[in-house]
């Protein structure tokens, strides 16, 4: 069982992906824009944080960077979500600072296979 | 030679050359003379010696006065005839070189002989004075062997005229008598025959030089005339219409050659029998073939039978021909023929001299003209181009003042040529803020062509964009002026411009559009996720079948969705590479586990065959892994109970190093045609097979984009009913 930050702007994917990792035993808080998702993990401290890349106030990359970047957050894992394999999406995501990045629609054991491996390491 | 003449009967000369007496008779005044004998004895010998002497100095001066040679051999025969002398029947023939024959120039006491009656060589009694060049006497013709009756029934004196060594004829000197000639006829007739021979010398050395003073001048004449005359076919038949005057010939035909058929062409043609003009002639057929051929001028003296004449040739009735090659230097320009239809004139010696004469300027005066035409027509050509030319075009000094330009330009600029010729072109159509772009380009245009795109304004301060280009016009080898050419590409640019605007706004039309369906997507994809799972918890497992498929429906248009946003964005250059270094193995392990699911499906089998030393690539990982899959998931789409092979391996050897991804199936296989269209956007071998099968059709026109992208490609080989070999090659390290 860990603390999850799900930071997701569109509520569908809030709620499928919710659902499905507290049906799993997970704790799970949500954000639903960049700056709540910071906010939210530097009040939390939570064992990983799900980031949506394309989010509105404050986008994924910039708000990952600058967790990673902050001595209180920057050893939370992050995992990236983006909507398209192929975009480049996961090369950015890595180089703002993500551990580990995934595709939407989520698969959902490959996901708990990752968030596993993050919290293990 | 008597015995030849068949119209003087020995009758009709005895009554038409009456003896001494009807002479005495009928010339009462002279003194009587007896037959030219020493047999004659006069009682009065001095005064017949006398009467003798003046014949003689009569008969020299009247010979040395006589200027023309008909003159002269007609007073030779005249004088000789002089009844002092008393030789009745007397003849003077010359010699025609170019046959040998010998023709009668004067005769007197011969009745009915036609005039220039020809006697052929090596026959009749005077031949022999030709032959050897001395006296004949026969003292009694009867006895030679071919004496014919009907002929002089006396004695014959022949004696040949000489030019030197050259014998040109002879005098022939007959009686009725037997035995009618002395010694001092020898001397007589021999001096008068030597003074004939000289005046003959004499008048003919006159006339070649007039004739060659003639020629002179009429070749001239024809030169003046060739040179001035710049019309190819006006000088072409002037030239041979001077040729037939020079030659004065019956009629002649002048052909050039045409060097890329290697042909004479006929051009002119006169009075042949026919219009020749336009047939051609191979080297070697006919007299031009022959002389364009051996480079020598040829003399045919009987054409009809000739072996060379031909068939176009054959309704001609031509007597003689001389025909000569067009030479300058060794190079062949064409050919003359000039023709006789007088079977008398011949083609002689002076013929080939004067033909010889007029050939070379003839070949240099058509060769200049036909150098003129080309030139003349090359430079008709290239004003047409430029006055036609849409591009503008405009010529420069080297100091880039306008000398020049076309009717394009005039359109472009709206400059009249009376307003910008004279002026400096860049100062013309530009403003302070051009100005030195457009001096530099002009600057480097003195050396080499300078190319560029740029704005300039026209004469009513409107601007446009023009290419333009300037080019260093060269003429042997100085440069003398600046071409420059301008071509109105305000429209192009917009066009450009717009399209790059439009493929922008597609792109980002598609980007939006993807991710807008993508949402949707997701929760249809993920919401029937959950239900098959909330169905399974809740024991309605009745639901997941038809959970199972919208969960797959949507993955299907998922994919369809990706795969159209990667292609649109490989066609609008957007596809990015992201190259890393990865383990080739784990890859293919991936790969291997994601089609697992499909492969069961279809009860494949899949058989990986890879080489433990693979090791890594540099490459985009994520298009090598898609790669594979879309080859792995195609290969096991089209297979049913079957096995699927995947080969990888590493071309160190190759000249970059390569890794080889090779998919081979035992499935339905394709036809050489359908492999044609395979690697195409939306193609399947048959519209069926996506009944049958599935796809997008998307997923090889994909891969192979993807292939190219990363440096490598993708090939296949296969067999209808057999199987597909699909392989890959991709260097080792991308970019």
């Amino acid at each position: 069982m860990a603390r999850i930050l799900l930071v997701e702007d569109n509520e569908m994917n809030r709620d499928m992906l919710s659902r499905r990792l507290i049906k799993r035993g997970h704790e799970v808080t949500v954000a639903l824009d960049g700056q709540e998702g910071i906010d939210k993990a530097k009040e939390l401290i939570p064992d990983i944080i799900l980031m949506d890349m394309s989010l509105p106030v404050k986008d994924g990359w910039v708000a990952t960077s600058e967790l990673k970047s902050e001595a209180g957050t920057k050893q939370i894992p992050i995992i990236g979500l983006s909507a398209h394999a192929m975009s480049g999406d996961h090369e950015k995501a890595i180089a703002a600072g993500c551990d580990d990045y995934d595709t939407k629609p989520v698969e959902i054991d490959r996901l708990l296979g990752k968030i596993d491996a993050l919290l293990k390491s | 030679m008597t015995k030849m003449r068949k119209p003087a009967s020995p009758a009709i000369r005895k009554s038409a050359t009456p003896k001494k007496p009807t002479r005495s008779a009928a010339s009462p005044s002279r003194p009587r003379k007896a037959a030219p004998s020493k047999k004659a004895h006069a009682t009065h010998n001095g005064s017949r010696l006398a009467q003798r002497q003046s014949a003689l100095l009569r008969l020299s001066s009247a010979i040395a006065e006589a200027q023309e040679e008909t003159e002269i051999v007609d007073r030779v025969v005249e004088g000789l005839h002089d009844s002092a002398l008393g030789y009745d029947f007397l003849a003077l023939f010359l010699v025609d070189e170019a046959t040998g024959d010998r023709v009668l120039q004067a005769s007197r006491g011969w009745k009915d002989v036609p005039d220039h009656w020809r006697v052929k060589k090596g026959e009749g009694l005077s031949d022999r004075a030709l032959k050897d060049g001395k006296l004949h006497y026969t003292p009694q013709v009867k006895r030679e062997k071919d004496y014919v009756a009907s002929l002089s029934t006396g004695s014959e004196l022949d004696v040949p005229l000489k030019i030197g060594d050259r014998i040109i004829g002879v005098l022939v000197v007959e009686s009725a008598k037997p035995d009618a000639f002395s010694k001092e006829d020898f001397e007589i007739l021999t001096a008068a025959a030597n003074q004939a021979s000289i005046a003959i010398a004499r008048a003919r050395l006159l006339i070649s030089e007039r004739m060659r003073a003639d020629e002179q001048k009429a070749l001239l004449a024809t030169m003046a005339d060739l040179s001035s005359e710049r019309e190819l076919s006006k000088l072409l038949e002037a030239t041979l219409k001077r040729a037939i005057d020079l030659l004065a010939v019956t009629g002649g035909e002048l052909a050039i050659y045409d060097e890329q058929t290697k042909e004479l062409v006929i051009v002119a043609s006169y009075n042949i029998g026919k219009d020749s003009t336009g047939v051609r002639l191979k080297l070697g057929e006919g007299a031009m073939g022959t002389v364009a051929e051996t480079h020598e001028p040829i003399i045919i003296r009987d054409y009809d039978s000739w072996s060379g004449k031909p068939t176009v040739y054959a309704d001609v009735k031509i007597w003689s021909v001389m025909a000569a090659p067009l030479l300058i230097g060794k190079t062949l320009v064409g050919a003359m023929a000039s023709v006789h239809s007088d079977p008398n004139r011949i083609f002689g010696a002076d013929d080939l001299r004067l033909l010889n004469l007029f050939t070379p300027q003839a070949a240099v005066a058509i060769q200049n003209a036909r150098l003129y035409n080309d030139a003349q027509r090359q430079k008709q050509y290239f004003e047409a181009v430029v006055l036609n030319s849409p591009v503008a075009i405009v010529t420069l000094r080297l100091d880039g003042i306008i000398t020049s330009f076309n009717p394009a330009f005039e359109k472009l600029f709206g400059y009249s040529p009376a307003e910008a010729i004279g002026k400096d072109l860049d100062s013309l159509l530009n403003t302070a803020e051009t100005l030195a772009e457009a001096t530099q380009y002009t600057e480097q245009a003195t050396e080499q062509t300078a190319r560029g795109i740029g704005k300039r304004r026209r004469r009513d301060g409107t601007f446009l964009d023009v290419e333009l280009a300037g080019v260093p016009v060269t003429v042997d080898g100085e440069r003398v002026g600046i071409m420059a050419l301008y071509h109105d590409v305000t429209d192009l640019l917009r066009a450009n411009e717009e399209a790059k605007a439009a493929n922008s706004a597609k792109s980002q039309f598609l980007a939006n559009m993807s991710h807008e369906l993508r949402t949707p997507l997701n929760a249809i994809i993920g919401y029937s996720e959950i239900l098959q799972e909330d169905a399974a918890d809740s024991g309605q497992s009745s639901f997941i079948p038809d959970l199972a498929k919208i969960q797959s429906a949507g993955k299907h248009l998922l994919t369809l969705i990706n795969d159209v946003l990667d292609l649109s964005k490989i066609e609008a250059g957007k596809m990015d590479i992201f190259a890393e270094t990865f383990d080739v193995k784990s890859v293919v392990d991936e790969a291997v586990t994601t089609i697992g699911p499909a492969f069961a499906k279809n009860k494949n089998t899949l058989e990986v065959k890879c080489a433990s030393d693979v090791g890594q690539m540099h490459s985009d990982v994520v298009k090598v892994r898609q790669i594979l899959f879309n080859l792995l998931s195609n290969a096991g789409k089209f297979t049913q109970n079957g096995t699927v092979t995947l080969a990888v391996s590493r071309e160190n050897s190759a000249a970059v190093p390569t890794m080889v991804f090779s998919i081979a199936d035992t499935g339905i296989g394709m036809t050489p045609d359908q492999i044609d269209k395979l690697f195409e956007a939306f193609t399947q071998a048959e519209a069926s097979t996506t009944r049958t099968y599935g796809g997008t059709g998307l997923g090889l026109a994909l891969t192979r984009n993807f292939c190219r992208l990363l440096g490598g490609d993708v090939s296949v080989s296969s067999t209808r009913g057999k199987g597909s070999t699909f392989t890959a090659r991709l260097p080792a390290r991308a970019g």
